[in-house]
């Protein structure tokens, strides 16, 4: 009886940790960009600059447009945390207080990974970030030289 | 009959047009407001009241221009019906290069971090209300003119502001006389969330004008310059903001007087929503002071911050004022501001 009490602690406690180490595995990102204008491959610094609307043009003169999962989803609050090292709601402020200064074009926020991919897609210049791209036709950007981030 | 034919034509080639150019249909138009309700207690009792409503719309034309428009909606006690509109940004924005942009229209003038930054957003003050500079009419709030603008270029992020305007005691539609405001802001970034500026304005405000809504007259010509130096850094764990402006008013007659203004503000987060902070703030008049109310003040802040979210801040505040003229002033306020 103690054994099988045992096995069931022991796989409850692996059970509650698995989870987790999948999700630590799983928190890459994923950069994805409209195939006109948006470069192929970027370095880390020029996509935090982008990423934080401090390049309002591609080199060929086409508008950036940021598209970010809202900072309420899992994603996005990841987002937040990995490219702009913000918690949401400081990143929300952030763009709120740059929009109201007439400095940038704000973000455009997405409740699903379907809706960011589709704009990402149909708008020239627009760049995205993600966990895993459902879309095989989306043009990824290595970043650093790499797929994921 | 001919011609209704001839004007529907037209009018349905329009349409069509309109219907074909992306350009006309790219607009994104945003409207968002900003408000703050306070309480205070002084001397002569508490108070309960509200500030400025303001209504802030963005759009966003084509790819190019951009508008931006800010009207506050504020209570005014001598005003017919006791409150009064004011539009306190009208700006239209052509972005014609990589992150070169010209700008017309009425703008809050670039000379400062917080007039650039904040003006009447309060959900954004890092205190509750503006430095004491704002209220002794140091600098020209607003400008209605022309500008070009640079930001965030080359490694330094590196930012410029030019602008020529109608300058002081000028409105809104026409100069009232022939001098020209002058600014020219610049600024850097050299650290993540650190900025550093630097910016000078120019301006002769004519003989027998009144400026700052009245509440300053120039005896003759005089011939004002402002120079205006800032640190800020607004980190995740320390704020700072410091400003100083060096005010020199010169005329014929009267000759030159010169005034010291500066404020600092610094916060610390204690958790990720708490913000303990104060603020120093002081004017420094010359004896012979002709121009500025020649009230030499020492005040200090110091409060607490809560930040429900981005959209809703509330503020506890102790202020203590030293005036020369004005005398000494204690009070306690509570503010919650919020955007919507």
């Amino acid at each position: 009886m103690k054994r099988i009490l045992y096995i069931f602690i022991l796989s409850l406690f692996i059970g509650l940790l698995l989870p987790w180490s999948v999700n630590a595995q799983d928190e890459q990102l994923v950069v994805i960009g409209n195939a006109v204008s948006v470069p192929s491959e970027i370095d880390m610094n020029l996509l935090k600059s982008v990423f934080k609307g401090e390049k309002l043009r591609w080199n060929d003169g086409s508008i950036v447009n940021i598209a970010l999962m809202k900072t309420s989803t899992p994603i996005g609050s990841y987002t937040s945390n990995k490219i702009y090292n913000m918690t949401g709601n400081e990143l929300n402020k952030y763009f709120l207080a740059l929009v109201f200064q007439g400095k940038v074009k704000a973000p455009t926020f997405f409740n699903s990974v379907n809706e960011l991919e589709a704009y990402v897609a149909q708008t020239p210049g627009a760049i995205g970030v993600l966990q895993k791209v459902n879309d095989t036709l989306l043009k990824i950007i290595l970043v650093d030289g790499k797929k994921q981030i | 009959m001919v011609n209704i034919c001839k004007n529907l034509v037209l009018l349905i080639s329009l349409v069509v047009w309109l219907g074909f150019n992306n350009q006309i249909f790219a607009q994104n138009t945003k409207i968002r407001g900003f408000i703050e309700a306070n309480t205070s207690l002084q001397e002569d009792g508490l108070s309960f009241g509200f500030g400025e409503q303001v209504l802030f719309i963005t759009s966003e034309i084509n790819d190019n221009i951009s508008f931006l428009g800010e009207t506050v909606f504020k209570y005014v006690g001598d005003s017919i019906n006791e409150f009064n509109v004011s539009i306190e940004r009208i700006v239209i924005k052509y972005n014609y290069k990589g992150n070169h942009s010209v700008l017309f229209g009425k703008h809050h003038t670039p000379i400062n971090y917080w007039n650039d930054s904040y003006n009447h957003g309060r959900v954004f003050f890092p205190t509750i209300g503006r430095p004491i500079l704002f209220e002794a009419h140091i600098i020209p709030i607003h400008t209605t003119g022309i500008a070009l603008q640079g930001q965030n270029l080359g490694k330094l992020k590196f930012g410029y502001n030019l602008m020529i305007g109608n300058g002081l005691a000028s409105g809104d539609i026409k100069d009232n006389d022939k001098y020209k405001s002058i600014t020219a802001a610049l600024h850097i970034k050299p650290l993540d969330k650190l900025q550093l500026g630097l910016s000078y304005y120019n301006d002769v405000i004519s003989e027998g004008t009144e400026v700052h809504n009245r509440h300053l007259v120039a005896e003759e010509n005089i011939t004002q310059q402002l120079l205006t130096g800032t640190v800020a850094y607004f980190g995740s764990k320390y704020e700072v903001l410091a400003e100083g402006t060096f005010a020199t008013s010169k005329a014929d007659a009267l000759g030159r007087a010169n005034a010291f203004i500066s404020y600092l503000y610094a916060g610390v987060k204690i958790k990720e929503k708490w913000v303990p902070y104060f603020r120093i703030d002081n004017l420094s008049y010359q004896d012979d002071e002709f121009y500025f109310n020649n009230d030499n003040t020492t005040s200090f802040v110091t409060g607490l911050r809560y930040e429900i979210n981005y959209l809703a801040v509330v503020k506890l505040e102790y202020q203590h004022s030293d005036r020369d003229i004005l005398g000494h002033t204690n009070k306690l306020i509570a503010q919650i501001a919020i955007g919507f």
